[in-house]
């Protein structure tokens, strides 16, 4: 298998506020083939589509509207639910329970969107 | 005379001395011719162990037993057979009347404490008697001598003296608390009881070995006087004396061989003085201070005066050094309490049970109750649970480990407010080196503290704004390059969203970040269409939108407005857009953008950038719903939008 044919066809979750950055996350998405199959902005929306929402990887921005959005991946990890953060403040403000998290920072690339998702499912498929 | 014979044959000195003596070329005549009176008189005095002199005849010729032939001192034995005007001229002036009211009267006279200033040694000296004058009739009954007794009490009365002014001295100063009070009053007590003419007390000054007079007490017969006077004026072994703690003495400065010299005598001259004694103060093998009496007479100075002197000096000496050290004390605890009263930082003491015993007024303004309040109350009646745990364990820390303790702790005052204070404390030690309690000096840092932290919230946010703010580049960068634009066009429309955002970050600047109101944004995004002038209008009641809202708001009308140039209302001259937003209650409003007089409008095949934009932002951070009518006369956009509840 190609590296690309590792992520390509993922269902994602992309949770982020900031509406460029999701519409761009979500081109740059598309563009390494996987789909974003539900989108949140807002903590509640976020916890909400955490647990329904069918989809094989989430992108979780860590600060939501100034919300910290640790509960949204408590939940994500209680699902069962590989994800990556996302974040603006670098690894400053990472809780020490998630750790063992891909994080990557804004503004991101379309490499280091593709490494994220790869380490992160890779991570998941050997758990 | 046998009987005569037999009693001048007794034993003693003066028997021998009175058998020798030459009465003959006296108006007693020899003693075979002397009558029975003196004789029997005579046997008295001879016999007696008491110190008893016969004054005989019209010029009253002296006779005295062994017991009193020291009292004249060097007179003995030439005063023996010498009429009593003769042996005592220097005191003359006081018998002459007592024997001579003896004599005329023929009754007896007795006399207790009486001064004699007795010229003894070369010098005057005061000696104290008890004595009495009887008369003794003669043969033919009228008074022929005075049988006189006398005791020198000299001793007793120089040693009530002493106990009477180191009494005086021990009582008074006592009570006085300045080294001047102590100085004057003391000089005033030895100058009353003591006789000296002048006394001056001074500290050495090591330097140049001179005594500086810091007080003077003179008599009637001197002056005061002031100054510095060199310690080798005293006589050149006069330093060494005093060094040893000794006190010394001249007698008379004319005569003495110690100080013959002529700038001594004339410093002497000067300051009238003829005789004096000095007493040290010896401080750690060092004369510190002097104590001085003089005289402007020759004058014996015994060794009463000398132990007396040095008895004062000594006495006046402790007294100085206490007071000096309790006005020390007392500037010090004045500056202290200064100090206390006056520092803004809060400063507290309180016992080892953390109980209060003392506040300054900053604490107490920062608790927010007079000091009588609080003192008496324990530290955890000002610190919430978990707090006063904090400063227990640190005065634990402080006795088991000693120094000092610095920690924050938060502290309630009297009205309920919670503050962070900065405290510095150490524990107070008695003289026995036993803890005994604890004072704290303290800063409220809570305004600091608070600061701290929003600082590093700010930079914390600025982080993420920035981080944030060039991911949103990124994302108008990607999204302007796409949809087969080409690059010069890519770059125009990348250009004018950037503009669009630096707008809105300049409002929210101009805003202090705390969010801005939809005219604002709205002028600022339609700033590049509005010429000419009334294309375009906008009107609405005044809301206020959160920073993020306001960003989105701002991108969406911008957006709109480019757009409109582009294919609707503003592409052409008679083009208008009217845009009105209101309150439909509360905390709901309602926003629309209406094109006329434009093209025809046709439903776009795919939504562009800036309407997904519009309808997804305005979801996401207005909570609003986003409807965009392609009506062929032209665009309504209608927003509808709740705000945030007020914090």
């Amino acid at each position: 298998m190609s590296e690309e044919q590792d992520i390509e066809g993922l269902r994602i979750l992309l949770i982020e506020d900031e509406v460029v950055i999701a519409m761009t996350a979500e081109d740059m998405l598309e563009e390494i083939g996987c789909t974003v199959t539900a989108q949140a902005s807002t903590f509640n929306e976020a916890m909400a589509q955490a647990t329904t929402t069918d989809f094989d990887l989430a992108l979780l921005d860590i600060n939501l509207n100034g919300v910290m959005s640790l509960p949204v991946a408590q939940r994500l990890r209680d699902n069962g639910k590989p994800f990556i953060f996302t974040t603006g403040y670098g690894n400053v403000g990472l809780d020490k329970d998630f750790s063992d998290i891909v994080v990557v920072t804004k503004p991101y690339t379309l490499r280091s969107l593709s490494n994220a998702i790869r380490s992160a499912t890779g991570d998941a498929a050997s758990r | 005379m046998p009987e005569f014979r037999a009693l001048l044959s007794y034993d003693s000195e003066m028997a021998q001395r009175i058998r020798s003596h030459d009465w003959a070329a006296t108006p007693l005549g020899p003693p075979r011719d002397w009558p029975q009176s003196l004789r029997s008189a005579l046997s008295i005095c001879l016999n007696s162990s008491f110190p008893i002199a016969v004054y005989w005849g019209p010029d009253l010729r002296l006779l005295y037993n062994d017991a009193w032939s020291s009292i004249p001192g060097p007179r003995h034995p030439t005063a023996l057979g010498k009429p009593a005007h003769e042996a005592w001229p220097d005191i003359w002036h006081i018998i002459e009347p007592q024997l001579q009211a003896v004599l005329t009267t023929g009754r007896g006279f007795v006399t207790r404490d009486q001064m004699l200033p007795m010229q003894r040694y070369g010098a005057r000296e005061e000696t104290y008697w008890d004595y009495s004058f009887t008369p003794i009739a003669g043969e033919d009954g009228s008074v022929a001598g005075i049988f006189n007794e006398g005791q020198d009490i000299t001793t007793r009365v120089l040693v009530e003296r002493r106990n009477r002014v180191m009494l005086a001295l021990s009582d008074q100063l006592r009570a006085l608390d300045t080294p001047g009070e102590v100085l004057s009053s003391a000089l005033e007590i030895a100058g009353a009881h003591l006789g000296t003419e002048r006394l001056l007390f001074g500290d050495v000054q090591p330097e140049d070995l001179t005594l500086r007079i810091d007080g003077c007490w003179a008599g009637k017969s001197m002056a005061p006087i002031a100054g510095t006077i060199p310690l080798s004026y005293f006589g050149k072994d006069a330093l060494e004396a005093l060094r040893r703690g000794e006190s010394y003495a001249i007698a008379d400065v004319e005569t003495d061989p110690r100080v013959n010299d002529r700038l001594l005598r004339d410093h002497f001259a000067k300051t009238e003085t003829r005789s004096f004694l000095l007493a040290p103060i010896v401080r750690n093998g060092a004369c510190v201070s002097v104590l001085v009496g003089q005289h402007d007479a020759p004058f014996h100075w015994t060794v009463h005066d000398h132990s007396l002197f040095r008895s004062i000096a000594a006495r006046l000496g402790r007294e100085l050094q206490r007071a000096r050290a309790s006005m020390a004390l007392r500037e010090s605890e004045r500056r202290h309490r200064l100090i206390f009263e006056q520092a803004r930082d809060i400063i507290f003491t309180a016992d080892l049970d953390q109980r209060i015993t003392a506040v300054n007024p900053a604490a107490a303004a920062a608790i927010g109750l007079p000091a009588e309040e609080i003192i008496g109350r324990s530290i955890s009646e000002f610190t919430p649970g978990a707090e006063f745990e904090k400063t227990s364990a640190m005065l634990r820390q402080k006795l088991i480990e000693g120094g000092m303790t610095r920690y924050e702790v938060t502290v309630c005052t009297a009205d309920g407010r919670l503050r962070e204070w900065d405290v510095n404390s150490a524990l107070t030690i008695d003289a026995d080196g036993h803890p005994i309690g604890l004072h704290a000096v303290v800063r409220d840092v809570t305004e600091q503290r608070a600061f701290d932290e929003r600082q590093q919230l700010l930079i914390n946010e600025l982080n993420h704004r920035v981080k944030n703010t060039l991911a949103l580049v990124q994302g108008l960068a990607l999204q302007s390059f796409k949809n087969g634009r080409t690059v010069a066009e890519g770059q125009d429309v990348f250009q004018a969203r950037l503009a669009m955002l630096a707008a809105g970050h300049d409002l929210l600047t101009r805003e202090k970040w705390e969010g801005a109101n939809i005219a604002s944004l709205v002028a600022d995004a339609t700033a590049p269409h509005a010429d000419p002038p009334g294309r375009i209008t906008a009107s609405g009641d005044p809301i206020f939108l959160s920073p993020q809202a306001a960003i989105s708001l701002g991108m969406a009308i911008h957006e709109l407005g480019t757009n409109a140039a582009k294919y609707g209302a503003l592409s052409r001259p008679e083009g208008r857009v009217a845009i009105n937003w209101a309150l439909t209650n509360d905390r709901d409003f309602a926003f629309l953008w209406h094109e006329t007089c434009g093209p025809p409008v046709s439903v776009p095949v795919r939504e562009g950038f800036g309407i997904r934009m519009i309808e997804r932002a305005l979801s996401s951070d207005l909570n609003g719903k986003v409807s965009i009518n392609f009506a062929p006369d032209g665009i309504v956009c209608r927003i509808t939008a709740t705000l945030p509840e007020a914090s």
